[in-house]
């Protein structure tokens, strides 16, 4: 009787000292959407964050791709189900701006009782993410477009690799002399084709919604067709007709065809770079170049892509701590090099940047310098140039694609986006009357 | 002559069955072989088409990378836990609709009538918030109890017990056997057939479940086997290593394979009694 | 039927749960769906606004809602007709009366063992743009690249295929235990009236046949419908543009992706009335049946 009395004693005592241990240990989960090989790459930063203090963790957890990461949270926190810590694509932002879930990034040193330089980040993402002069969003893993191609068909079409084509003719040109020298069957890819499009408005200094590009306040109206779209529609089309343009499915599908030497160019996110360098190894020879444009209208910029992370309004005081410091330890100058290595997404703080200058590492690696010179050296100055914010933007996405599919197939430009533009028109005045 | 053009005919039979059946065992079979390789190899072009020696380097791979430990014994664990339920709940209401009188027998009807017409897709907004509202996102209950309720099992068993001679019930009401005990000692040892029949197809049907499960989990360590083929294909989609992938994939689809071939003679019985009905 | 007279509380103690869980799991989000398709609910869930029929209305309307409706339809039908068909021609060789007839009656049930996700990914290697063997194959033989992640048609045969894959092993099932029930007198009747094998299979065969047919018809439509939520999610996501977002998928979509969940949930009532109709149609066949083998 004594002995049980005692192993029942030995037992609590047992489980109480477990659980206070248990419970100074705060582990916050982290959803997000780091797919192919950045998963890795992302499990070794975190990885490395949660050495440094066992009794602070963070969790990663795969959502599936951005969109699912997106939705689902959006669909859990009314529920209770949301993780304090998430990572959302760029698509996202208006959404999480309206949802009322989060505390916006520039409160949550002040939430703390702690102070934190915000000016340390780079420009180009700080204006992304940036609403009234405030940071939104927590600076992580940005990134933007650029062309990716193949410089030993380059060199096996009589083409030369140091000159790129810089404009859509360009690219045209190129694509039937690759053709007639029996290279490839089809010349270029876009990955995420529906930003694609983004891009060439922001590139070109055009609109996508009215309110300064949805900056200013809701958009409430598409800003296309017009000439330009039109002159862009036609370009692709032509493009697509001769065989030069495949449309090769959403997101990193075109990879595939770009890696297995199918396609010579893809536009892709320069998040892509390392997982295709990686994949490619000594096949061939990969260069980038800055994304294709028209010559004849005005000067804008590549846009910011990627994602920044967010943190849910219910994360308490102690989850809160332990996602400061993580965010602390994401603008270590190292942790920041590492990550950029190994991604391509961009460096995110300025000492980062410098610390990559000094050590040469863009002479050593001149792809990864490719998206910095193109975002630096466009204009910064208006909306337009610097990337639009709307909140159905994942729809928006979807009318945008069917768009492009519909002129890889030679439906008339203003055919193609007219049709679109009826559609995101509904869901921007469906946003503004049920989204407030 | 004609002995001889029935041979002919019986060896054409044979030509056209084992064909089919290859055809049909192919992809599987080429899956499987992908989950042996090499990355390089699996990109071999022509294909190749002998198992190479990978498979356990690659299934340990696809095992770390989406936690498949456990995701598997989830998947096992609501499998056995809604097919043990499924046979004791569809066997009480059988029971109850052969063998008694009373004002509920009317539902029977009805009850298969609503469980055929309502299937998940027309309820499911509403039924995830149920689930929130009885805290149940992100746990077992969640992913058992909703299934309980199966009025193929009612009638399974309804069909079978209504073939049970009544002198055995009558023999048992005259030993003095209350029905519970009929029902135990009785009834359930005649059922064992019908029993493994039910149980085949409810393990197969939650063992490869997926929209419920995709809705009512979030966290990790609640997520299913075949929420898992998907992490993995689709974390891959950039550049598929299809011998990783394919590796994960033949762990997931062999439980219920190896039970439906266990009891494919039970199986085939259960089938043979539902479309007798 | 009244076997143990004297018990008045046990039969409804035995059926209780059972009718609990119909109650609470599947009538009341039922209702529920039904209420929530007058609404308008705000991505976030905060606000909810009655608009009658505005929800059903614009459905009607949309083309996509009519594209993805004609798409399933179109999907079902191909499954049920090409499914069922090579099912049965399988079934009839498997039981004629050759050495070995037990072992094909159990080598074609194991696919029915694959749930949809699986069957997916291995029909979407066969299909793989780079490695696919089926692609190869295609490629020489018409010299047409097929491309599922691209190709609108691609990836609605890639679903189609790998749904008629794996349907065949419970479709073979019923048909085998379909056809060892017609009894063989009345076929060797009809071939001692003088009707070959051919027209004896379809004047005796065959009418024997149409309760299993009219069961696996219905079985059939509910994987079109339904169970092959997995092989979407899955393999193609809806895509390419909406060539696989049958209206399952697309309900997923609005309800849980697009936040859209009053219109999601309109969505619900109208897939209940097609299910309904289904259902009611299986029915009347089998009691009409019924009075048929009287």
């Amino acid at each position: 009787m004594r002995s049980l009395r005692h192993v029942l004693i030995t037992l609590l005592v047992t489980m109480l000292a477990l659980g206070t241990f248990a419970s100074a240990q705060q582990v916050v989960d982290f959803w997000h959407g780091m797919t192919g090989s950045r998963v890795a790459v992302l499990e070794q930063v975190v990885g490395g964050f949660n050495e440094i203090d066992p009794n602070m963790q963070i969790n990663p957890v795969l959502m599936g791709t951005y969109e699912e990461g997106l939705a689902r949270f959006l669909g859990a926190y009314p529920v209770g189900q949301e993780p304090p810590l998430i990572q959302i694509y760029e698509v996202g932002t208006q959404a999480m701006h309206d949802s009322g879930m989060i505390i916006p990034a520039y409160q949550i040193p002040e939430r703390l009782g702690e102070e934190w330089d915000f000016g340390q980040y780079v420009g180009p993402i700080v204006r992304y993410y940036s609403r009234d002069g405030n940071l939104w969003s927590w600076p992580f893993a940005s990134s933007t477009s650029m062309l990716y191609y193949n410089a030993d068909h380059f060199r096996a079409a009589g083409l030369d690799p140091n000159k790129p084509p810089t404009t859509w003719d360009e690219v045209h040109e190129y694509g039937l002399a690759l053709q007639a020298a029996g290279v490839v069957r089809d010349v270029i890819g876009f990955g995420w084709p529906d930003w694609q499009f983004e891009q060439q408005l922001a590139l070109h200094d055009q609109p996508y919604v009215d309110n300064d590009n949805g900056r200013a306040d809701h958009g409430t109206q598409v800003m296309w067709p017009t000439e330009f779209t039109d002159t862009l529609f036609a370009k692709w089309s032509a493009m697509a007709a001769d065989g030069v343009w495949l449309y090769a499915g959403t997101e990193y599908s075109p990879n595939s065809g770009f890696t297995s030497g199918t396609l010579t160019m893809m536009l892709q996110s320069t998040s892509s770079l390392d997982g295709i360098m990686r994949t490619v190894g000594d096949d061939f020879e990969v260069r980038t170049a800055f994304i294709p444009r028209f010559n004849e209208y005005p000067r804008g910029n590549s846009i910011i892509g990627g994602n920044s992370l967010y943190v849910s309004d219910k994360a308490s005081d102690a989850e809160l701590r332990v996602i400061f410091e993580f965010f602390k330890y994401l603008a270590r100058p190292e942790v920041d090099v590492f990550w950029h290595k190994n991604t391509g997404y961009f460096p995110a703080t300025n000492a980062a940047l410098k610390q990559l200058m000094d050590e040469g590492w863009f002479q050593e690696s001149p792809n990864h310098l490719t998206a910095f010179l193109q975002i630096l050296s466009g204009r910064t100055d208006n909306g337009n140039v610097v990337g639009s914010r709307i909140g159905p933007f994942v729809d928006a996405r979807d009318h945008i694609r069917v768009a492009m599919e519909d002129a890889s197939r030679g439906v008339a430009p203003r055919d193609a986006l007219n049709r679109a533009a009826e559609r995101i028109n509904v869901l921007l005045q469906e946003w503004l009357e049920f989204a407030q | 002559m004609r002995k001889h053009r029935k041979e002919l005919l019986n060896l054409a039979t044979h030509a056209v069955l084992i064909l089919t059946l290859i055809a049909v065992a192919f992809p599987v079979y080429y899956a499987i072989v992908m989950g042996t390789h090499t990355h390089r190899d699996a990109y071999a072009f022509p294909p190749i088409l002998i198992p190479g020696d990978q498979l356990w380097q690659n299934m340990l791979v696809a095992w770390e990378r989406i936690n498949l430990g456990r995701l598997a014994w989830n998947s096992f664990f609501i499998a056995i836990a809604v097919s043990v339920g499924k046979i004791v709940l569809s066997i009480m209401a059988a029971f109850a609709f052969t063998h008694f009188k009373f004002r509920g027998s009317w539902l029977l009807f009805p009850l298969t009538m609503i469980t055929q017409m309502l299937p998940l897709p027309v309820r499911i907004l509403p039924a995830f918030y149920l689930m929130a509202s009885f805290g149940w996102l992100n746990t077992y209950w969640a992913l058992t109890v909703p299934y309980l309720a199966s009025t193929t099992g009612i009638i399974l068993f309804r069909q079978f017990f209504l073939t049970v001679p009544d002198e055995l019930s009558d023999a048992a009401r005259v030993d003095g056997a209350k029905p519970l005990q009929y029902l135990w000692h009785i009834l359930i040892p005649l059922s064992l057939t019908n029993i493994a029949a039910l149980f085949v197809i409810e393990f197969v049907y939650i063992w490869n479940e997926y929209l419920w499960p995709l809705v009512v989990t979030t966290q990790a360590d609640m997520r299913v086997a075949q929420i898992g083929l998907r992490m993995l294909y689709t974390s891959e989609r950039a550049a598929a290593e299809w011998n990783i992938v394919m590796a994960g994939l033949f762990m997931i689809m062999l439980p219920p394979l190896v039970i439906l071939i266990l009891l494919r003679r039970q199986f085939a019985q259960g089938i043979a009694m539902q479309s007798t009905k | 039927m009244n076997r143990f007279p004297g018990h008045n509380i046990l039969p409804y103690a035995l059926i209780f749960p059972t009718v609990a869980v119909i109650a609470v799991f599947l009538i009341v989000p039922f209702v529920q769906a039904i209420y929530m398709s007058f609404f308008r609910i705000s991505p976030f869930g905060r606000v909810r606004v009655y608009t009658g029929l505005r929800n059903f209305e614009e459905l009607l309307r949309s083309p996509e809602y009519l594209q993805s409706f004609l798409n399933t339809m179109l999907f079902c039908a191909i499954v049920i007709g090409f499914g069922l068909g090579i099912a049965l021609f399988i079934a009839v060789l498997a039981t004629q009366k050759i050495r070995g007839a037990a072992f094909y009656q159990v080598a074609f049930i194991w696919t029915y063992a694959m749930s949809p996700a699986i069957a997916g990914v291995i029909w979407a290697l066969m299909f793989d743009p780079s490695v696919g063997i089926f692609t190869a194959l295609l490629e020489t033989i018409t010299g047409f690249r097929l491309n599922f992640t691209t190709d609108a048609v691609g990836a609605f045969l890639l679903v189609t295929i790998a749904s008629i894959w794996i349907m065949l092993g419970y479709n073979i099932c019923f048909y085998i235990a379909g056809l060892q029930n017609v009894p063989n007198e009345l076929k060797e009747a009809a071939l001692v009236d003088g009707a070959g094998p051919w027209k004896a299979f379809w004047i005796i065969t065959f009418p024997m046949l149409s309760p299993t047919t009219a069961f696996l018809i219905f079985v059939n439509t509910l994987y079109a419908f339904f169970m092959v939520f997995g092989m979407l999610d899955v393999v193609t996501q809806g895509g390419p543009g909406q060539a696989t977002e049958f209206l399952v998928y697309k309900i997923y979509r609005d309800g849980f992706a697009r936040l859209r969940e009053g219109q999601a949930a309109a969505q619900s009532v109208f897939l209940f009335i097609m299910v309904a109709s289904i259902a009611g149609f299986q029915i009347w066949t089998s009691t009409k049946r019924a009075v048929y083998s009287r």
